[in-house]
């Protein structure tokens, strides 16, 4: 709860860089890793920044979104394992 | 003619000889006026048809920046053979309240989707947004100013955002309307635009409104959270009109049958004896309902619009957990509020939402939707979270989901008890 946002954004880009060398695409829950003290939402704005100040970036199928970090990944269809509506 | 180049689309050629107009037809006209992506959507759906695989790719960095939804990026996979559809993008764009529009918006968009994409719409999908059908990575940014610059529109929800609100016409074309449902869609589409726009929870989430139980949006077949509404007084009856329909001077469901002979109007046949509930009776000429009993199924309001209206105490019931989805059958929602009244700013329905929202967030496992959660970590525990009292409504069948169990902290000692002092008493 009390971390600070900053301190936050650090930890969710180290956590997010380490993951992205095995899986280049994550779910916002695997950024609740990043901090398990921090609070869902308290995670979601802090990765949102970071995705404005183009740290992350986002991907999206239409159905999902996941958050990827700038120049790690491969291809578009690795991520998605399952259809959508 | 423009300079476009058509493929070859036998079997898309036999889909235009059915009796009904054919989307065939339409795209084509448009790529002959000078869209070649439209020649080519057919062209590639001629090869899909071919090959029975689509050839489109799905997902993608797309976006316009710092909005996690509201594009959805589309390529082709065989973009040698179909240049100009390579990238592909789709637009979701809020539409609004109720879908009101003057014909100068509708005109200006379709003038700026030309422009800026392949000049094919999709009015409504099916969360509600327009749907803008088709441009390329380097159009997103400057579609995005237009829309927002030139006619103050926004993109809607996708992925794992909050989806686009939508609501029923309400009351401004209809009498049954029970709430403002263009003043409560418009009121979360603000309130919520940081969820709208930036993905937050573990997969899709939609509110949707219908202003009575008729429910013209399915709210409660198609949203996580469904608010529909309802009157906690009586049905509000004209005994002269009720008067009138027996004796036919007035048409039953407002003449929506009337093409055919269906014989004369019988109240009982036909109002009466069809009521879930059985509360109404006739007393001579002169009807009664034991609103205690009614349940709000709009039935005789729908066949007697000029004698019968809801009452006037009006306000919304809550539901959760609908979803159409991929795996298993579809769900609808489960009652959780049977009444709420709705007013802004609608403080006591946000409160709600914050501690689903906040559950769900914390425990919902990735693409679970909210119907699912519930069922996984059951209906009692969702009661608890958000701090609603059980009641009789809530149970649908009480032999197949009887979650409403005590804790064991609400019972005087827990769940200990002493085994000698109850053998006094009771032999083994
Ligand atoms: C102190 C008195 C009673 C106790 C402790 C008792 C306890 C129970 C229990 C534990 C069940 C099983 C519930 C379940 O898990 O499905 C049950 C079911 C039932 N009891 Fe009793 N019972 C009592 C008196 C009565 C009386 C006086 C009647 C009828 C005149 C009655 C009729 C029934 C019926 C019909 C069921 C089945 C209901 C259903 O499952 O839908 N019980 N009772
Ligand atoms: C021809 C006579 C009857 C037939 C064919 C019949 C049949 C049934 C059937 C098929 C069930 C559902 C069982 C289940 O799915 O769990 C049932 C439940 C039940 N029956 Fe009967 N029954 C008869 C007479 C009676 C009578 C005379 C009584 C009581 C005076 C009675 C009391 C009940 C009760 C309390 C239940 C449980 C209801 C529930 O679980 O919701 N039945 N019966
Ligand atoms: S849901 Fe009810 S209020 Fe809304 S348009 Fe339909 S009938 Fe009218
Ligand atoms: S609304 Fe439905 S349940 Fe209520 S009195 Fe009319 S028919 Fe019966």
């Amino acid at each position: 709860m009390a971390v600070n946002k900053e301190e936050l954004k650090q930890k969710i880009l180290e956590y997010a860089t380490k993951k992205a060398k095995h899986k280049s695409k994550m779910y916002i829950k695997d950024l609740y890793k990043a901090d398990p003290s921090a609070k869902p939402r308290e995670i979601k704005n802090a990765a949102n920044e970071l995705v404005r100040e183009g740290k992350l970036e986002f991907f999206s199928s239409g159905s999902t979104v996941m958050y990827g970090v700038p120049g790690y990944g491969k291809g578009v269809e690795e991520a998605f394992e399952e259809g959508e509506e | 003619m423009a300079d476009v180049k058509k493929h070859d689309t036998p079997m898309l050629e036999e889909l235009k000889k059915g009796p009904f107009p054919s989307f065939v037809d339409d795209i084509e006209a448009k790529g002959l006026k000078g869209k070649q992506e439209c020649l080519d959507l057919l062209g590639q759906l001629e090869l899909s048809y071919k090959h029975k695989e689509t050839h489109w790719k799905h997902g993608g960095i797309v976006g316009v920046f710092g909005y996690g939804g509201g594009v959805i990026g589309r390529y082709s996979d065989v973009p040698d053979m179909f240049p100009s559809i390579a990238h592909f993008h789709t637009l979701r764009v809020n539409q609004p309240a109720s879908k009101f529009y003057t014909t100068a918006f509708l005109r200006k968009l379709c003038d700026l989707w030309d422009n800026r994409g392949s000049g094919m719409t999709n009015f409504h999908g099916s969360t509600g947004d327009m749907v803008l059908l088709g441009t390329k990575t380097d159009q997103l940014e400057p579609t995005f100013y237009d829309l927002t610059h030139q006619m103050g529109a926004d993109l809607g929800g996708s992925g794992s955002n909050l989806r686009t609100p939508s609501c029923c016409v309400g009351k401004a074309r209809c009498e049954w309307s029970c709430l403002d449902t263009q003043a409560i869609c418009y009121h979360l589409t603000q309130e919520y635009q940081d969820e709208l726009h930036r993905p937050a929870f573990p997969y899709k989430f939609k509110f949707k409104i219908s202003g009575c139980p008729n429910d013209c949006v399915a709210a409660i077949a198609r949203c996580d959270c469904s608010i529909i509404g309802t009157w906690r007084d009586r049905i509000r009856i004209d005994q002269k009109a009720v008067r009138a329909y027996i004796h036919g001077e007035l048409k039953p469901n407002a003449g929506a049958h009337a093409d055919r002979n269906w014989g004369k109007f019988d109240i009982q046949k036909e109002v009466i004896d069809l009521c879930p509930a059985q509360c109404m009776w006739l007393e001579g000429e002169t009807l009664h309902i034991d609103d205690s009993e009614c349940v709000r199924c709009m039935h005789c309001i729908n066949v007697m619009p000029e004698a019968l209206r809801p009452g006037v105490d009006t306000g919304a019931t809550i539901l959760v957990g609908a979803k159409a989805p991929i795996l298993e059958g579809a769900q609808l929602s489960t009652l959780v509020i049977p009444f709420m009244k709705m007013e802004p700013p609608y403080d006591e329905f946000k409160d709600f939402v914050d501690k689903v929202w906040e559950w769900w967030m914390e425990e919902g496992k990735n693409r679970e939707r909210l119907g699912e959660l519930i069922q996984r970590k059951s209906l009692q525990e969702f009661l608890r979270v958000t701090e609603l009292k059980p009641i009789p409504q809530m149970v649908k069948e009480p032999r197949s989901n009887p979650y409403v169990f005590w804790s064991a902290d609400e019972v005087p000692g827990g769940w200990d008890r002493d085994i000698k002092e109850f053998r006094k008493r009771h032999a083994a």
